[in-house]
């Protein structure tokens, strides 16, 4: 008994001794439900994963808290930031009046893009080596540098003096990068998706591909490009191939949509005038845990936008929508711009006029006016039936570019002067039934003003017409420095970087 | 004295080492074991993270060594297996024999890789040979809050919400206040002023000269005294240990545990709608219950699937206050049948042999077994219109880990005349998270209460979701060897070596090396020492060690390429994953490194008073933590990196005296801790890195930068009220502006710290330590005949709280009755400033010290009276001994704190958003011994 004790005692000391001495098999943990950077990239498959992810940040126009459509409307002079209260989210507040510093930007608005743009250098080092077919890794090609140049066009916009970044950093040398002028970062944007755009296709399926681009998408992206880097003519080129006969099918088959009021269905996914659309589904089960990353699939701008702690009485008219956060409230100003517009309802949801007839009730949010940004109100008919939290899950799809955009910038690129410019003001008009006026870049203004009202715009046209400055010094902007934001404090820590001027 | 591998004798320990026994732990009713440490162990923080029953507590040994939360919690080692902080719950605290607090590196070191931030060491109770005995420990006790809050009746609240918004420039919200009353006492409506708690323990125990056995059986249920209906805790467990001697030379035993806890919460307890913070912020002009027919015929009540009491009317949703708040008692019926349960089995087995007298083989294996799950169910419901649902679920979750250890050693023991040398050698390999989870969620069930809720419902696929993950093994190989020598047990030396190899390093540094040694002297042994009657017994002691910390996630030192980053591909709605490297790769990740020296002595003085005292200083390099890069490389997780330096310090003093004065016995036991921390050094330019502990759109209120301690209370400084325009105009800058130009009389006035003559966010400052900087407890036993008493205090101090009870972007959340002390114009405060809805100064929006509380208390933790009935009136039921008492429990707590409780636990302390109180309990209980 005693020997066969030691016997095991000492069997197990060499077991184990064992497994000590073979250390590099013992300590040694395989990841498992993810892969080894080395060995990725390596299939059709895996480059096609690869690209999604590159893909994911398009999110960013309606996803999360942090989302570009809200954003960008709380600094035009059409809406506010509102939301619960003054301090209801630092970063948009501040935009709205004006008091952002490098504190309080969301770094989410430089960090989500970078991040797009990260993707894409990878998957752009990586596809030469990756096992698939020619034709098709061109296209995977030319959508990862088509969505790098969009990406690196609204960090333009936004930040304007930015690091230009085309292959992926390391730990070794990411503390050397340096700001490229706009200039420079323009010229790359517009070789990356000139390069892409021959690569691309007219069309995609829509049922498993939609949301990808084409050519017709790219193209509409380039010429917004150059009518941002003030080069017209080119401009005009693009957007003509998009736009085609102004109210007509276009080559790509892009048309205006008969009812401007359809344009918000939410179940009008990928219609003929959406050229670039944020897709989003309820699918996600998105929640509060992972709001606004990559999985998040939920648009979050439905609930921003919606009334607080809406009700209706038994009986009333009012529609039936599900209780939101206040924000993107509009101005007086806008209201008396665009009331009497045949686009009014569809724009505005008047719930000042609905609570004081007794039909509605809610909470005033922060800066509260009544009116509500309609076109993305959140419906209850829309809330979701799955898993995730109800706020998070909306499944509208948000226009990035549409037709009516490509056929006002178009005719901006003309100089506001033509016959074509005249038609393609006249389209836009026609569609909700105003008749024509003559064209001008005041008539456009006032067009785009209206028609793309709550659509995220606004400021950046502003800015583009040197009008920023008259028409939010209302609200605290500074010329000459609050075109741009600031860099994002945390990107000044140990980098090269240097702040933009005034903040 | 238990030390790591063995046990020493207390006189010859040259460690830092504090040690409780089955003796303290039998008068504190039973809770979890961390509680039963609090107070009783020098150099040890020890703060309750709930009031919840079962709630865990953190314990911070000798300081916060390391950044973040769960990085910091101890090494519990139960009978040589490690069990994970978050688990220790499982154990029953009546089966324990001693506790021992591992707190210098020269004693952790022989944990080496994971002892940085101290060892705790449990080892369960034995049988001894001889007769078997039988004991039953029962107690039942009545728990009810301490205290409430005071805050604003109807009337009350309806004047300052008039008042606040014609301020900002509104309207008279509350035109007339007639008739508000008093209002609804959301608290009263939340609170259990008699909630039930009761133990019940079974032992048996005994044996012969080959073996020995312990049983035991427990029970423990406990009410919450908040919303208890969804407050409530119960844990069954078993204990088998036994220890057999094979041959003259061979021994084996074996520990096993086993317990079922199951826990129903109240959910979240933070600013974001938990049962507390609704109570607290939501208007008392809001009935608890609508009776009015006009009021619950009408929207909302009539259109929505509304709450409803036993009489079918409406819970009332308050018009006023919106968003996560919600009428609190609808809230609890919303959460009925949702619980969380815990099954763990815990155990050991060792093969001991003693090859010759002096040498020792053993081989031991241990292993953890644990399932974890919960089971929600959530009806259709129509809280407000923000909280509602339109669909039930009925959901659950069932995870599994097995962990499991194997560990031998050789010891040697000599004695060669005066010297006395023992010579451990041992090796050991650990496994951890072996395991995943699971969990399904089921939507339209065809049912409307949680009673009818069944996973066995066919729900088509469409409705239903899933969940799954694999856990991920963590892996350590180790080496380890000690040597103790003595001198005439006069002059002591203990040195430890070990050598840790953990998965969660790459090949550059996957192994790290701990020595460390200490040192002692028994100086009234040396000849020279002459005996006298105040100091009988003197020992002092030193010693340095390194150990290290491996507390980081796995794989931190590679890069791999993750899913999750998906997009909506086709017009249906389908998601499509996406897969990108999530972080950038580390190779040169390196252990964290601790080193400490201790220096201290032990003496008895008087012949009735010991004495421990210890200095320690203990800095820690290359600390681990997501390190945040720039944005624009463009990876989404922070990469893991070892990015500062800090350094506790602190003085530990022990003392316990005992004296027989005639029939009475006096015993006293008594603890006081210093602790000093600080950063020394940060990886970044700025010198700090943004706090871990927020509120709302505050942002981070804490910072952690070189120079102050961890996590120190950052934001502005005030300086009064501004009383009148004319102190508004006085407050310039250098070039003549106004300093605060939005500033009305009544605001803040904010110091300018930077003095550039605005305030910005480079005016904020540090506002003080959220870690204690002394803590102490005092436990007074007094025996008289047949009687016994205890008192047991304890407390800390030298801290601040942040007072977040009240929703920053809810304008109209009810206010504590402090607000009736706002400033309401010239010389009406100088403390609370005027209420305003658009509070252009940021009075409330800002961090400031106006949200910081002193958090020092000093709680009569327990007060125990009991009776031992004489022998022969328990010998006529057979029982060898009967024993009854009484105990108070927290019926006292001095602290100037205005919220529910100053002790409050987390990864940052004194964080309070509606933090969930520790209970008063009034507990009899029944000893008996058969």
């Amino acid at each position: 008994m005693k020997k066969i004790v030691i016997y095991t005692l000492a069997t197990g000391f060499l077991l184990v001794a064992g497994l000590t001495s073979c250390k590099k098999t013992f300590t040694d943990v395989t990841p498992k439900g993810q892969f080894l950077s080395e060995n990725y990239y390596a299939n059709k498959d895996q480059a096609f994963s690869a690209l999604v992810a590159v893909y994911d940040v398009l999110r960013k126009n309606s996803g999360g808290f942090e989302n570009m459509i809200s954003m960008m409307n709380a600094g035009s002079d059409d809406q506010y930031a509102g939301g619960g209260g003054a301090t209801d989210g630092a970063g948009i507040q501040g935009f709205s009046n004006y008091t952002l510093n490098a504190n309080i930007i969301p770094g989410s608005f430089w960090n989500d893009y970078y991040q797009g743009i990260f993707r894409a250098n990878t998957l752009l080092a990586k596809l030469p080596n990756t096992t698939m077919d020619a034709s098709l890794k061109a296209r995977f090609v030319a959508e990862t540098k088509a969505l790098r140049g969009f990406y690196y066009f609204n960090l333009v916009r936004l930040f304007k003096n930015i690091p230009l970044i085309l292959e992926p950093l390391t730990a070794s040398n990411m503390y050397d990068v340096t700001q490229e002028t706009p200039a420079a970062v323009y010229t790359q944007i517009e070789k990356d998706l000139a390069e892409a755009i021959p690569d691309l296709p007219a069309t995609v399926t829509l049922s498993t591909d939609a949301g990808r681009l084409t050519k017709g998408a790219a193209q509409a992206i380039l010429g917004k490009v150059f009518l941002y880097d003030n080069k017209m003519p080119q401009a005009a080129a693009q957007f003509a191939e998009v736009n085609g006969t102004p109210g007509g099918t276009s080559q790509y088959g892009y048309k205006l949509l008969t009812n401007f009021s359809d344009l918000w269905v939410v179940a009008n996914k990928f219609n003929s005038e959406y050229i670039l659309e944020c897709s989003h589904s309820s699918a996600g089960n998105s929640d509060w845990g992972w709001w606004g990353s990559g999985r998040d699939e939920g648009n979050s701008l439905n609930v921003m936008v919606g009334p607080r702690s809406y009700s209706r009485p038994a009986g009333s008219t009012a529609p039936d929508l599900p209780s939101g956060w206040s924000f993107n409230v509009f101005t007086q100003d806008f209201y008396d711009a665009i009331s009497g517009d045949p686009r009014f309802a569809a724009t505005v949801f008047d719930l000042k006029a609905l609570a004081a007839a007794g039909q509605a009730s809610y909470i005033a949010g922060y800066q509260n006016t009544g009116y509500f940004l309609n076109k993305f109100l959140p419906r209850q008919a829309d809330v979701r039936t799955g898993g995730g939290a109800m706020e998070l899950n909306y499944k509208q799809n948000t226009p990035i570019i549409r037709l009516a955009d490509t056929y006002l910038m178009e005719a901006e690129a003309l100089g506001a002067t033509g016959a074509r410019a005249q038609a393609l003001l006249d389209a836009v008009r026609a569609r909700v039934g105003l008749s024509s006026v003559p064209v001008s870049m005041a008539a456009i203004k006032a067009e785009r003003r209206l028609e793309l009202a709550g659509e995220g715009h606004r400021f950046f046209d502003l800015v583009r017409w040197g009008d920023a400055a008259s028409k939010l010094a209302g609200r605290g902007f500074v010329a000459n420095k609050n075109e741009i934001f600031p860099i994002p404090f945390r990107e000044l820590q140990g980098t090269k970087l240097v702040q933009n001027p005034g903040y | 004295m238990v030390v790591g591998y063995g046990t020493q004798k207390k006189s010859v320990v040259t460690g830092s080492i504090s040690s409780v026994k089955a003796k303290d732990l039998e008068k504190v009713p039973s809770g979890r074991i961390e509680q039963a440490l609090q107070g009783r162990v020098s150099g040890v923080t020890i703060m309750q993270n709930s009031g919840q029953p079962g709630s865990s507590s953190t314990i911070r040994v000798r300081g916060v060594t390391t950044f973040g939360g769960a990085g910091n919690n101890p090494l519990w080692v139960v009978d040589g297996v490690v069990v994970d902080a978050g688990g220790i719950g499982y154990l029953n605290q009546s089966d324990i024999e001693s506790i021992e607090v591992l707190k210098d590196a020269a004693s952790a070191a022989i944990y080496g890789t994971r002892a940085a931030t101290g060892v705790i060491m449990v080892t369960t109770k034995k049988g001894k040979a001889g007769k078997m005995t039988v004991g039953y420990n029962g107690f039942y006790g009545i728990s009810a809050p301490e205290k409430t809050l005071k805050l604003l009746n109807a009337t009350q609240y309806a004047t300052l919400l008039n008042e606040r918004s014609v301020a900002g420039g509104g309207n008279v919200l509350f035109p007339d206040l007639s008739g508000l009353g008093t209002g609804t006492d959301w608290q009263n409506a939340i609170f259990n002023h008699s909630a039930r708690r009761q133990t019940h323990e079974i032992s048996l125990s005994g044996g012969n000269e080959r073996s020995t056995y312990f049983f035991s059986a427990g029970y423990q249920d406990q009410q919450g005294i908040v919303a208890t209906d969804i407050s409530n805790y119960t844990r069954k467990s078993l204990r088998i240990n036994s220890t057999h001697k094979i041959s003259n030379r061979i021994t084996f035993g074996q520990t096993l545990g086993y317990s079922r806890q199951k826990a129903v919460g109240i959910g979240g307890t933070d600013e974001f709608g938990g049962v507390l913070s609704s109570a607290i912020n939501l208007d008392p002009t809001t009935p608890l219950v609508v009776t009015d027919p006009v009021i619950a015929n009408s929207a909302p009540y009539s259109v929505n699937p509304v709450i409803r009491d036993a009489s079918g009317n409406p819970y009332g949703i308050s018009s006023w206050v919106g968003q996560e708040m919600k009428n609190p008692i609808a809230y609890i019926q919303t959460r009925l049948g949702s619980y969380d349960w815990a099954d763990d089995i815990v155990g050991n087995a060792f093969l001991e042999a003693n090859i010759t007298k002096d040498l020792k083989i053993k081989s031991t294996v241990g292993a953890k077994l644990a399932y974890w799950g919960g089971v929600g169910f959530t009806p259709v419901y129509y809280l407000s219109a923000t909280t509602r649902t339109t669909q039930n679920s009925y959901g659950k979750s069932n995870e599994q880990v097995f962990n499991w250890n194997i560990e031998n050693t050789i010891t040697y023991n000599k004695k060669i005349s005066d010297h006395s040398f023992t010579v451990l050698l041992g090796q050991g390999a650990y496994v951890e998270g072996i395991g995943g989870g699971q969990g399904t969620t089921l939507f339209n069930l065809p049912i409307t209460s949680y009673k009818d809720a069944s996973f066995s419902f066919d729900i088509p696929a469409s409705s239903r979701t899933t969940s799954s993950y694999d856990a991920t093994e963590h892996k350590v190989s180790s080496l380890f060897a000690r040597l103790n020598y003595n001198y005439q047990e006069k002059y002591l030396l203990t040195g430890i070596i070990r050598r840790d190899g953990s998965s969660r390093f790459g090949a550059n540094n996957k192994y790290g090396t701990f020595p460390s040694f200490s040192l002692g002297w028994v100086v009234s042994k040396e000849g020279f020492w002459t005996s006298n009657k105040l100091i009988n017994l003197l020992k002092i002691r030193g010693g340095y060690g390194i150990v290290g910390n491996d507390a980081i996630r796995n794989f931190g030192y590679l890069s791999t390429v993750n899913g999750g980053f998906n997009y909506t591909l086709g017009n249906s709605g389908v998601i499509t994953t996406g897969y990108a490297p999530a972080s950038l790769d580390n190779p040169d990740l390196r252990w964290e490194e601790t080193k400490q020296a201790n220096a201290g002595f032990d003496a008895t003085l008087v012949s009735n008073l010991n004495l421990s005292v210890d200095y320690y200083t203990k800095k820690t390099t290359g600390i681990l933590r997501p390190v945040t890069i720039p944005g624009y490389v463009g990876v989404s997780s922070s990469p893991v990196a070892n990015i500062a330096d800090m350094e506790n310090s602190g003085i530990e003093v022990e003392l316990n005296y005992r004296k027989k004065i005639g029939d009475v016995t006096l015993s006293t036991t008594g603890s006081f801790s210093t602790l000093k921390n600080k950063v020394t050094y940060v990886a970044s330019d700025a010198n700090y890195i943004s706090g871990d502990a927020g509120f709302q759109s505050m942002g981070a209120v804490t910072r952690t930068q070189v120079g102050e301690s961890y996590n120190s209370f950052y934001g502005f400084r005030t300086d009064g009220i501004f009383q009148n325009e004319a102190e508004i105009s006085n407050y310039k800058n250098t070039s003549g502006g106004l300093v605060q130009p939005n500033a009305r009389p009544g605001d803040f006035r904010w110091v300018d710290a930077n003095g550039d003559g605005s305030i910005t966010d480079l005016d904020k400052v540090f506002l003080g330590n959220n870690l204690p900087k002394y803590t102490y407890g005092l436990t007074i036993n007094l025996e008289y005949k047949g009687f016994d008493f205890m008192v047991f205090g304890q407390g800390a101090g030298g801290n601040k709280i942040f007072q977040g009870l009240r929703r920053l972007d809810i304008g109209n959340s009810n206010f504590q009755t402090v607000a009736m002390s706002r400033w309401t114009g010239e010389g009406t405060s100088t403390k609370y400033p005027r209420l305003t809805s658009t509070d252009p100064n940021g009075n409330f929006g800002k961090m400031s010290d106006f949200y910081l509380e002193k958090g020092d208390y000093a709680r009569i933790k327990l007060v125990q009276l009991g009776y031992t009935l004489p022998a022969r009136i328990a010998n006529k039921i057979y029982a060898s001994r009967l024993r009854v008492y009484v105990t108070g429990e927290n019926l006292l707590t001095l602290t100037k704190y205005t919220g529910y409780d100053p002790e409050i636990g987390g990864g940052v302390f004194g964080i309070d958003k509606g933090y969930y109180p520790q209970a008063r309990s009034v507990i009899f209980g029944i000893q008996l011994q058969f």
